[in-house]
């Protein structure tokens, strides 16, 4: 099977041996979790829950309404202390409902099974949102919104590609749980009518490989008539982005602007469709997930899964991964190349934190700027194919409609241009600022054109 | 927790990592690439070579260092351009160009060329290119003095005898006569002589063995371009390690072969004298003054190649490598707003043309 890839990309050190063999650690015993209502892209949710209401684990505790929203749930048993902001893993405060673990108070509160095979697609769509479920990797997007899109879809992509280094929790996935993989992508090849799957690994997760061929050939889906394969894809900074994906898998590119359904794609993450999976089998919300402890300042590293809502803190306190505390300088959610820098750890983990790095003196280079010297490799590390070294000159010359003429908007901020800079320049954090500003010029020039 | 470790912890944008190589790695890696045709040119001038080589970067890191001390902006030395500039600078002019000389035109590509307009990066022209063209015309004897490299041995019968320009034979000759002194390939050829003659002039059986000796590196020049085969080598290593890419190297000497065939030079000896591999490899490849986009790329190699065929067969000077680099550095910004297609871009619909009366 010949390897495919997609045009520029990085290579960042992969650090995926430090907790690639270990396998997931259920953490049972949270006491106490912090849920950020708002953890997925959309409108708003409000609690529906009251402090002191006591609640089972699964219930629901915050909904709205409109299109873009997601239900959220109690990850553990216990009464309702507090509903208070505090500051989440993307550095703003937002509300938390706090549950704290109390005696007598227990037991799941899941929905019924639904059989994701013979119920219509309007049904299957509405488990998905009442789950609760949002993209995994990362972006936090409504699964319920991704998997009815306007367009026909011919390809469902299940992203094992997890180019991120040090995080391991979806080779972990696809090692352990090979056949819920499977499942969920043959549910929601069926929801979006998607006469194809594909799971997509990078080389350095193979070993997975064979677990997932075992499993495709195995699943009932298959002998129905589903076609389903792996793919094995270059290890590439950043082949788990959606549009490189969809790119080195198909040769298609997603127009500007647009989405992946344009090319008629729906790209999932493997944690994802294990959620989606348990929503329909065991009619269970998404109220826990798996992450990656690690970094150079981790001691100890783990594969762990985790109530949503449990401070790292915490997780780190009882001893699910052990912290170099003298040597630790960054504490970061996500990965290294596009995670958050937190100011302390005892921030809750979200439906979609991959993983939280402790970074030490080593790895944290807190490098100065020098000039340019055109050197090039942030053009070749581009997987837009743009050019970060001329973008960043109109930004600092606040020439905002040459940059937006030269592709700020499809920057997909993967951050490799920084990486590779070798004068440390900050591009990619030039242009996330630089498309807030062009963001608000349009806002600006919208409404003096309605004034 | 009781001790708040928030205070020791970093907040940043990410990426949180960052790729080993820096600027310092990468002037290094070209110094390196260097080494190879300095040492051979010190062997083939002797300790003046090495003289002028310690000179040249000498003045030029301790230029950059007063200057930037004067201007009162941060010191840059350490980014290791000076070194490679001054480097440069006593590789691309005459081996025995008097010491003073090699380091005023070292001052002169660090101070005017690339400290007034700003410093690494900000410069439009190749330093050290600039430097050989400023010294070309303010000291032309001594930039066109040529010495006779160790154990070379010419043979002057060869132009004599079936010379057809007097002016060029007693040029030549008058050259030749010098013991020290001596003239480069393309200055005969300039002068008017067949290769053939250059051949024999130089010792070489045949016109296949002449070009085995300048491959070789067996002949009058600079120190920088003796040896193609070292030339090659340190070329090699910069493409290999990733520091310079194949389209220019491979533009500027495929287009200057194409150019010379054209205008019926011989392609062969044309590339294999005077500056083209040396400047495709270290010069064209500059990265402040050469076009960021490979379609400018190519189109700034065969510009170069272009002009330095016209310069040869139709200029005043026998060389015009220097000039042809300099010339497209002009052109670069421009060439710079060719780019590659971005990802998933789309070209807006081509304007419907109106019908007319359908417009409303």
């Amino acid at each position: 099977m010949a390897i495919k890839t997609f045009r520029g990309g990085a290579h960042p050190p992969e650090k995926k041996d430090r907790s690639g063999g270990l396998a997931i650690e259920r953490i049972g015993d949270v006491k106490r979790v912090f849920i950020p209502v708002n953890q997925h892209f959309g409108a708003p949710i409000k609690p529906i829950v009251a402090v002191g209401d006591a609640v089972k684990r699964g219930q629901k505790i915050a909904d709205g309404n409109g299109m873009m929203t997601v239900p959220l749930h109690a990850s553990i048993a216990g009464v309702v202390k507090k509903i208070e902001p505090r500051l989440l893993c993307n550095n703003q405060e937002g509300p938390c409902i706090v549950i704290e673990a109390q005696e007598g108070v227990a037991g799941d509160e899941f929905m019924a099974p639904l059989d994701a095979f013979s119920c219509t697609k309007e049904e299957a769509l509405e488990r998905i949102r009442a789950a609760g479920i949002i993209g995994m990797g990362g972006a936090g997007f409504p699964t319920h919104v991704k998997l009815a899109p306007s367009k026909p879809i011919s390809l469902v992509i299940a992203n094992g590609a997890e180019c991120e280094p040090y995080l391991t929790i979806d080779e972990r996935t696809m090692i352990e749980r090979p056949e819920d993989v499977v499942e969920g992508l043959a549910i929601t090849m069926k929801i979006v009518g998607a006469p194809e799957g594909v799971i997509a690994v990078e080389q350095n997760k193979a070993r997975a490989v064979p677990l997932l061929e075992k499993a495709i050939s195995a699943s009932p889906r298959t002998r129905d008539g589903m076609k389903m394969r792996v793919q094995v894809l270059k290890t590439k900074y950043p082949q788990g982005g959606e549009k490189m994906l969809i790119t080195a898998l198909t040769g298609k590119e997603v127009p500007s602007g647009g989405l992946p359904m344009d090319v008629g794609c729906v790209v999932d993450n493997v944690g994802t469709l294990c959620a989606i999976v348990e929503a329909f089998r065991d009619g269970k919300p998404l109220i826990e997930r798996g992450l990656t402890l690690s970094g150079g300042a981790c001691t100890k590293p783990a594969n762990v899964v985790v109530p949503v809502g449990t401070l790292v803190s915490d997780l780190v306190a009882a001893g699910a991964a052990q912290v170099n505390e003298d040597g630790l300088r960054k504490v970061v959610f996500g990965g290294p190349m596009m995670g958050v820098a937190v100011p302390n750890y005892e921030i809750p983990v979200q439906k979609n934190t991959s993983g939280v790095l402790f970074m030490g003196k080593e790895e944290v280079r807190p490098a100065e700027e020098e000039p340019c010297i055109r050197c090039g490799r942030c053009m070749r590390a581009c997987g837009c194919s743009l050019s970060p070294a001329l973008l960043a000159v109109a930004i600092e010359t606040n020439n905002y409609k040459e940059a937006e003429k030269i592709g700020l908007m499809d920057c997909i901020e993967c951050g490799s241009c920084s990486f590779v800079c070798p004068a440390h320049r900050q591009l990619v954090q030039k242009f996330r600022l630089g498309k807030q500003v062009l963001r608000t010029m349009k806002q600006k020039e919208k409404e003096a054109q309605n004034a | 927790m009781p001790d708040k470790p928030e205070k020791r912890l970093h907040l940043s944008s990410s990426p949180h990592i960052y790729s080993p190589v820096s600027v310092s790695s990468l002037m290094l890696s070209v110094v390196l690439a260097l080494i190879p045709s300095t040492i051979y040119g010190i062997y083939l001038y002797g300790i003046f070579a090495l003289a002028s080589v310690l000179v040249s970067v000498a003045t030029a890191v301790i230029g950059e260092y007063l200057f930037r001390k004067i201007i009162k902006a941060s010191t840059t030395i350490t980014d290791g351009s000076a070194i490679v500039t001054g480097m440069l600078v006593a590789l691309i002019v005459p081996p025995k160009t008097p010491l003073w000389m090699v380091a005023l035109g070292s001052l002169f590509a660090i101070i005017v060329v690339k400290e007034f307009f700003g410093g690494l990066g900000s410069n439009p022209f190749n330093p050290a290119l600039a430097a050989r063209a400023f010294l070309l015309m303010s000291f032309p004897a001594a930039m066109t003095t040529w010495t006779m490299p160790k154990g070379l041995v010419v043979h002057a019968d060869a132009l004599t005898s079936a010379s057809k320009l007097a002016d060029a034979t007693a040029a030549a000759t008058s050259q030749v006569a010098d013991a020290v002194s001596t003239a480069t390939p393309l200055g005969l050829l300039h002068g008017h002589y067949t290769i053939a003659q250059i051949a024999q002039y130089y010792g070489a059986s045949s016109t296949g063995d002449f070009y085995k000796q300048l491959f070789l590196g067996f002949r009058p020049g600079s120190m920088g371009e003796s040896s193609i085969l070292l030339i090659l080598l340190g070329g090699l290593l910069l493409l290999s390690l990733g520091v310079i890419q194949w389209i220019i190297p491979v533009s500027v000497i495929g287009s200057t072969f194409v150019f010379a065939w054209i205008l019926g030079l011989d392609p062969v000896f044309t590339i294999l004298t005077g500056g083209v591999v040396f400047a495709a490899f270290f010069m064209a490849t500059d990265y402040v003054t050469r076009p960021l986009t490979p379609l400018g790329q190519v189109l700034y190699g065969v510009g170069i190649g272009l002009i330095i065929v016209i310069i040869r067969e139709f200029g005043g000077y026998p060389e015009g490598v220097t000039y042809a680099i300099l010339i497209m550095n002009i052109i670069t910004p421009y060439l710079n707003k060719l780019k590659t297609k971005k990802y998933g871009y789309v070209a807006p619909p081509k304007p419907v043309k109106a019908v007319k009366g359908a417009s409303k």
